[in-house]
């Protein structure tokens, strides 16, 4: 048996396939976190049953990659029941989907999410009402009390012994054909023809059945104290002084997670000192002496202490205040106080999550380009995102060689800053950005603590089972590179490295490296004797060349092969130029 | 006149929207299609986004999203 999960975008879906199932989907508020179909079985006595977790959409007919993936498992799947998820603040709006789906004939559930936020706003449902008008069973359900949970596993096994749970909707009568209809001019008034056209008469019907409905089992009692959260929107919503919060508030953010590595480093320092001394002896007392005991005695402790002092704390507190910024609704605000700053980039404002994002793990943030306008629009942020944003892990890395070796700071982030531009403003000239900035805030909420630890928890997971092995070979590998006297051998380009870049060949390697793993290459270069000067070159055509391996995956999956090449080739040309031109301004 | 003569705090009705069928329809995903009242909340510096209240939902509009909205000022 099939069960897919249907609604707009910010309806609740991912909350409510949590419930059902107990996987690990993201739940944000901000549209677009789930952006394809995400499918786990669920056993209801000793049948399987497979629940499909759908991207958000306005529209079956939309002219979207989410529409067109909806379309398709319509198509491609016999489901028994299409579980409509709807948020109860904004009836009249998430019911213009309904009235598709009915017309379509699927056998709908109707779940109205997020009841206890609606009955706050002073919003009542008659979930009766509905039921007898769209003929389909409603349950009004708050995902964050389990409210209303019981109600749907019970019609799911309803459904499930195939009894007819909606009238005049049997199951397996769905009308498919109804989704293509061929040579429709957008007026027989009961298909919705796959539009690029605009508005149908039966999209304008839809959406005045979808008001009339919403007036029928709604109904509002306007609180007598304005509640404070919205008095904080609407000081949000002011152009300088919301944007002026808003920034100081992101300043904010990143001085804590800078004092917070800052501290943690020490700390995890003292207890991790002795720990990594004596596992350095211990290796080297069980293995005989030789190239593979200097190896492991030193790479192992190396491979330990980065991540756990610098990459755990950073991707930490990365996840929790991303955690706070898509719970609260601030993500978004962020987004239409930035539009001017993304176009001048030449990105739109939606970017400006993505980039952000990039901040803590960039392989996330390839995927959340989805909710990007065009294709277009997310070769560009996905460059931006592989050449220039600097994530946690790369961070804290660069920190550390700029204060081990006093390298400038300065010319590290003015470079990176003028690489962001000049590049943005390449790109923009060869991409045009098409202008169709319209993005919805939702409302401001209050984070639930633990929506805020499961999304820590998810985002954190990968420390244990990617970095951290990961690091510990690849500390490995590059141990025994630099001990196994290879790196002499590049000595012997030693005079064209200090010609064109004007740093010694091994840093070089270390830019070389970042094709394995960006944070890697600082490891290199910690291990070197570099001047102030070389050190800062060197950095700098680290921290602006090419994505790590995670980022190059997901960008062949997302983009195809070609646009990878054209991303690699735009890193190596970038870091080479910035090496020369640093080379040529910077006094020796 | 344009949504983007409005003032913040104005109300208006939509009148028409002319930006090709494809803006249009993303417009109309998000409510705002002829006939519905929509109020300026905010209108960002440098020809920045206009923030709109449709409905229960706030919807910010790019510049030149805005401009394709022809409204019609209510008391």
């Amino acid at each position: 048996m099939h069960v897919a999960l249907v609604g707009n975008p910010n309806s609740g879906k991912s909350s409510v396939f949590n419930l059902l199932t107990g996987s690990n989907v993201f739940t944000s508020n901000y549209p677009g976190t789930s952006t394809e179909v995400v499918r786990t079985e669920l056993k209801m006595g000793n049948r399987f049953v497979n629940i499909y977790d759908t991207p958000g959409i306005f529209s079956i007919f939309a002219d979207n990659q989410e529409a067109e993936t909806y379309r398709d498992l319509l198509q491609n799947l016999h489901l028994e029941l299409l579980i409509h998820v709807i948020d109860a603040s904004n009836l009249e709006r998430h019911l213009v989907l309904t009235a598709e789906l009915l017309e379509l004939k699927y056998p709908l559930l109707i779940v109205i999410n997020q009841i206890d936020r609606a009955r706050e706003m002073g919003i009542h449902i008659n979930a009766v009402e509905l039921e007898r008008l769209t003929s389909s069973p409603v349950v009004l359900l708050s995902s964050t009390s389990g409210e209303g949970m019981e109600d749907i596993l019970d019609i799911i096994k309803k459904s499930l012994a195939n009894k007819t749970i909606s009238a005049g909707n049997e199951p397996g009568k769905a009308e498919n054909s109804r989704l293509s209809c061929q040579g429709c001019t957008g007026d027989c008034h009961s298909c919705g023809i796959k539009v690029e056209t605009t508005t149908t008469p039966a999209d304008i019907s839809r959406a005045s059945w979808a008001k009339k409905t919403a007036e029928l089992v709604s109904y509002r009692i306007s609180p007598a104290n304005k509640r404070r959260l919205a008095y904080v929107e609407n000081l949000l919503n002011r152009p300088i002084f919301g944007t002026g919060v808003l920034l100081l508030l992101a300043y904010l953010g990143f001085w804590l997670l800078l004092h917070f590595i800052g501290w943690s480093e020490t700390t995890v320092n003292m207890v991790l000192q002795p720990l990594s001394s004596s596992l350095e002896n211990f290796i080297t007392s069980i293995l005989s002496p030789g190239l593979i005991a200097t190896v492991l005695s030193r790479a192992v402790p190396e491979g330990l202490i980065i991540p756990f002092t610098i990459i755990m704390p950073a991707m930490l507190m990365v996840s929790l205040l991303m955690a706070l910024l898509e719970d609260t609704g601030l993500l978004p605000r962020y987004t239409v106080a930035l539009e001017r700053v993304g176009s001048l980039v030449g990105v739109s404002g939606q970017a400006v999550i993505p980039l952000s994002l990039g901040f803590g793990c960039r392989t996330p943030a390839v995927l959340a380009t989805r909710i990007l306008p065009g294709e277009g629009q997310r070769f560009i942020t996905i460059t931006l995102l592989s050449i220039v944003i600097p994530c946690a892990a790369t961070l804290g890395i660069m920190a550390m060689v700029v204060a081990h070796f006093h390298a400038s700071l300065f010319v590290l982030v003015f470079s990176m800053l003028a690489v962001l531009l000049i590049l943005g403003y390449i790109l923009k000239h060869l991409i045009p950005l098409e202008e169709s900035f319209i993005y919805e805030l939702p409302p401001l909420r209050i984070p639930v603590a633990a929506n805020l630890w499961h999304k820590i928890k998810i985002r954190f997971a990968g420390f244990f089972t990617e970095v951290l092995p990961l690091l510990l070979i690849m500390s490995i590998a590059v141990r025994a590179l630099i001990e196994s006297g290879l790196l002499e051998k590049v000595r012997e380009i030693e005079s064209f490295t200090q010609l064109v870049f004007g740093i010694p060949a091994e840093a070089f390697t270390a830019v070389l490296i970042t094709i394995f793993q960006r944070y890697l290459a600082p490891l290199v270069l910690l291990n070197l004797n570099l001047s102030p000067r070389e050190a800062t070159i060197a950095i700098t055509m680290v921290a602006l060349s090419l994505p790590c391996l995670p980022v190059m995956v997901m960008t062949v999956r997302e983009m195809g092969f070609k646009s990878l090449l054209k991303i690699l080739a735009m890193g190596f040309a970038t870091s080479f130029t910035i090496g020369i031109i640093l080379n040529l301004l910077l006094p020796s | 006149m344009k949504s983007t003569a409005m003032k913040p705090g104005q109300k208006g009705k939509v009148k028409s929207i002319s930006k090709g069928s494809k803006a249009e329809r993303k417009m109309f995903e998000m409510g705002i299609i002829p006939g519905v009242e929509i109020e300026l909340l905010s209108c960002y510096p440098f020809k920045g986004p206009l923030l709109f209240n449709v409905g229960q939902m706030q919807i910010a509009l790019g510049r030149g999203m805005a401009e394709a909205v022809d409204v019609e000022i209510l008391p």
